[in-house]
């Protein structure tokens, strides 16, 4: 089964991006992906508490195909943040959280342990846009956290350096990397495989963002084994959110 | 037929990439589903660009079923010594290069401000030979590239280049060069790093086909990857056609 593990919903103005679930289950069906993993954009740079409120509504149009990722549009809201957890887990069936980190105002800071402590209580996956340095510090606060590095370093923030993520979550048993990214370097999937396994891979587009077709390419059109490619390309992220 | 406009050969000084010899990289290229490339030495990016063009002139001898050599310039001066030397295009032309690139972010100078520039321009301009200019040698953050301004003020300088524009990958960086399709006929956009959403059809659907040229960065890049957007992007035939071969092959003569 194919699965999408980073696809964003909804409205922003900077990403110039306004697509609803119909969209994106249209192109999911065209690339044969079964399950997109979706966070709303509004919940993720504006409004939690709004935003996450319209994924659950394309959610319930699309049950079998949309998986929710709560999201927070700040970390700095304190319990506000963890109520709103608690009604994305319990009120919504999101099975996630999706973080967002920038250099001026990175995650890595002591107000995201409590949330990372609270995803661990609801066994939620943490998608996390964020550096490597940013994760290993996360990681080291929760160990137990099971943290997906968004883009696996190969995003701007953290200067496209994947060899820098692999070196981190060779470290840490419960960071994985996730490969949505405009990046295509040779090599890339192969050594990750190589220096990590491929249990630790995690198969992404960032539709509506990016291009998917050469993204399942350069996953699917590699010299990685098809039982590793499987587990990458959706059995790693089913068997984090508990649906495999 | 697929022809790339922006493949490499050499070394990668950042990490790994273990195709460096003509042979190899003619292979991996037919692996990935493209015929023939033009080609550029890492050499001339890192060490000397003169040395790396005598590489990829003996990569094209070796191999010229595949391989199609393109010419790297930068500046004469270098250890702060002006050298008594000056670009000759008709030179490399007669030599059996295709086409020059450049690299300003590579070679630490201002593409606006050197005089050597306008004189490969001019040049470049008189015997409509095509001019590839990087933002971005691949499309990774680690990697330098040229500001944008940069790019599309000399473009704007001088028009009557046979441009192809390369590297290009965020909205506002395509728009712009969607403007300069649209505006000069010898302006042309590679492919290699243009990742966006349907960002491909846009481009076509805005500016026509004829000035899209397909390019991978390989073996830098991911060469089948870098074919998927364009095998499944929301195009003609015709276009995907063009865009493949047809165009670059018109615009390179081959």
């Amino acid at each position: 089964m194919l699965v999408d593990a980073h696809v964003h919903i909804g409205k922003s103005t900077r990403l110039q991006i306004d697509v609803d679930g119909e969209h994106l289950v249209r192109v999911a069906d065209e690339l044969g992906f079964e399950k997109i993993c979706c966070t709303d954009l509004t919940a993720l740079f504006y409004d939690m508490h709004e935003g996450n409120r319209l994924l659950y509504e394309e959610m319930k149009k699309f049950p079998d195909r949309i998986i929710g990722y709560a999201s927070l549009h700040s970390t700095r809201f304190g319990d506000e943040a963890l109520e709103e957890l608690d009604r994305c887990a319990n009120d919504y069936g999101m099975r996630g959280l999706k973080i967002y980190s920038t250099p001026q105002m990175s995650i890595a800071e002591p107000a995201t342990i409590p949330i990372l402590e609270k995803t661990v209580e609801l066994r939620f996956p943490v998608l996390a846009h964020a550096t490597p340095l940013e994760c290993e510090y996360l990681m080291a606060a929760v160990p137990e956290c099971r943290l997906m590095m968004a883009h696996a370093a190969a995003q701007p923030f953290a200067h496209g350096d994947w060899n820098r993520a692999i070196m981190a979550a060779k470290t840490y048993p419960n960071l994985y990397l996730e490969t949505a990214s405009s990046t295509i370097d040779t090599g890339f999937l192969e050594t990750c495989v190589r220096e990590l396994g491929p249990e630790k891979i995690i198969f992404g587009t960032d539709i509506p963002l990016l291009d998917p077709y050469f993204q399942l390419s350069k996953v699917r059109d590699t010299n990685v084994a098809e039982d590793g490619l499987k587990k990458i390309l959706g059995g790693n992220i089913l068997r984090l959110l508990g649906l495999a | 037929m697929v022809l790339d406009v922006n493949a490499f050969i050499g070394k990668w000084p950042y990490w790994p990439v273990p195709i460096t010899s003509p042979e190899a990289i003619a292979q991996k290229l037919a692996e990935w589903g493209i015929d023939r490339a033009c080609i550029c030495s890492t050499r001339s990016l890192f060490v000397n660009w003169e040395d790396g063009n005598v590489e990829a002139g003996r990569a094209a001898c070796e191999r010229p079923d595949v391989l199609i050599p393109f010419a790297c310039l930068g500046t004469f001066e270098l250890s702060h010594r002006a050298a008594n030397r000056h670009h000759d295009l008709a030179q490399y032309r007669a030599q059996g290069f295709r086409g020059a690139r450049l690299y300003p972010q590579h070679h630490s100078y201002h593409p606006l401000f050197e005089s050597f520039i306008d004189v490969i321009c001019d040049q470049a301009a008189a015997l409509q030979f095509p001019v590839l200019l990087s933002m971005r040698a691949i499309m990774n953050w680690g990697v330098p590239s040229l500001e944008f301004s940069s790019m599309f003020g000399l473009v704007e300088r001088h028009p009557r280049v046979p441009w192809i524009l390369s590297g290009v990958n965020y909205l506002h960086e395509i728009r712009a060069s969607a403007a300069f399709l649209k505006k000069y006929e010898m302006v042309h956009l590679e492919t290699s790093c243009v990742m966006g959403y349907e960002a491909i059809s846009k481009v076509v659907e805005e500016c026509g086909y004829e000035q899209i040229l397909f390019g991978s960065a390989a073996p830098l890049q991911h060469g089948r990857a870098s074919l998927e957007k364009i095998w499944n992007a929301r195009i003609s035939d015709a276009a995907r056609e063009a865009i493949c071969c047809g165009n670059a092959r018109r615009l390179l003569q081959v």
